[in-house]
């Protein structure tokens, strides 16, 4: 055996013996611990679809039920107040274009890539298993990279606390984290629906459907099914929640 | 000095006994002192106003004195990322404290730990004084 044969061989040899060595101690330290049962969130994937062609112009019901529920902060200033859902004026970008004005309703799209998880530095803003984004504001360091992320402004951050506390079941946010709508997951859990959903239904409009996109018999599969929305930004990537009927 | 001058034939059982009092020390005084410290610096027990539909605390009162904090922090894991709801929550530790100045602040305030809880949750009584305290400073 010449030197070059020799070292082809011996270099095999050790190359095959180490790859089986540790072959047992990789597959040990990638398989998954055994769940002891199965999640309360699987098998759920909400969604929603805002139907703007009900949505009545200048009714604010959403917007004043999500404030009752989650205690989002108002100050009566511009530059503290939160809005976990909005109102914007759209028109046309070209004046010379014949459009109508209409009132889009903004709200935190709950991606499928959110972006403002992907850059979180604590992980504190993450997608829970149901496809929610929602921000642990135990870990919020307040350093507002997922407000810039986020391609729909759909982050808020806290400037300073408020004193108002309408739903004592509900925490407020302390001053110095981020926050946005977080579909009502605590009414989700227990076996609710979020707030503007109900408000909405109660003033009769019914523009807002919520429900799971897991499930094919839901209302908002079905509408999504149908083919007509529309998402805002689709060409990201982020895969939005949020679906949009006569945007 | 040398070591045999100090240890002599007649004052060795003197330093032996001196040096094993000094170890026994601390374990004899921790169990003639053991009937005058312990309950009575503790706070009490803080039930101001027992819930009838509460039999026990969520664990004992041993546990929940050293460990409250591990129980907190486990229980909101899981509530905010699992989704787990129905459990422990602070609000349900006021149904029987009422009082949380005696309650949780006393003790905090004495190892000067800063409870940043009741900015964002609700506690009984005292919770909204603090926030506005804190918001006019």
């Amino acid at each position: 055996m010449d030197r070059r044969n020799f070292f082809k061989t011996t270099g095999a040899v050790l190359a095959g013996a180490s790859g089986a060595a540790s072959l047992p101690v990789l597959s040990s330290c990638t398989s998954e611990p055994a769940r002891a049962e199965e999640s309360v969130l699987s098998g759920k994937r909400w969604g929603m679809v805002i139907d703007l062609r009900k949505c009545k112009p200048g009714c604010t019901a959403c917007m004043d039920a999500c404030r009752e529920e989650n205690n989002v902060a108002y100050h009566g200033d511009q530059r503290w107040d939160i809005h976990w859902l909005r109102k914007v004026q759209i028109r046309p970008e070209d004046e010379t274009v014949a459009g109508e004005e209409k009132a889009v309703l903004l709200m935190c799209n709950h991606c499928d890539e959110p972006p403002c998880a992907q850059v979180c530095p604590v992980q504190a803003t993450y997608k829970r298993e149901d496809g929610i984004v929602l921000v642990d504001h135990h870990r919020c360091i307040g350093c507002r990279y997922c407000m810039i992320a986020c391609p729909y402004n759909a982050r808020f951050f806290n400037y300073k606390e408020t004193e108002e506390w309408p739903n004592k079941d509900y925490p407020k946010r302390s001053h110095g984290v981020a926050e946005s709508c977080h579909f009502c997951a605590h009414r989700l859990d227990q076996g609710g629906r979020p707030a503007c959903v109900e408000a909405c239904e109660a003033v009769g409009a019914g523009a807002l459907v919520f429900g799971n996109l897991e499930d094919p018999d839901s209302e908002v599969s079905r509408l999504v099914a149908e083919g007509s929305v529309k998402r805002i930004r689709d060409d990201l990537g982020t895969e939005p929640k949020v679906y949009y009927l006569g945007l | 000095m040398k070591l045999s001058t100090l240890l002599t034939r007649e004052n060795r059982g003197r330093v032996a006994s001196v040096l094993g009092g000094l170890i026994l020390l601390p374990f004899v005084l921790s169990l003639v002192g053991a009937p005058f410290t312990g309950e009575e610096e503790m706070p009490g027990v803080f039930l101001e106003q027992p819930d009838p539909q509460y039999e026990n605390c969520v664990r004992d009162a041993e546990y929940m004195r050293f460990q409250h904090m591990d129980l907190l922090k486990d229980t909101r894991e899981q509530v905010i990322r699992e989704g787990v709801k129905g459990g422990i929550t602070l609000a349900g530790c006021g149904d029987c404290h009422r009082n949380r100045e005696a309650f949780c602040d006393r003790c905090h305030a004495a190892v000067t730990l800063n409870l940043d809880c009741w900015g964002c949750h609700y506690y009984p009584e005292t919770a909204a004084e603090r926030i506005a305290a804190r918001n006019g400073r």
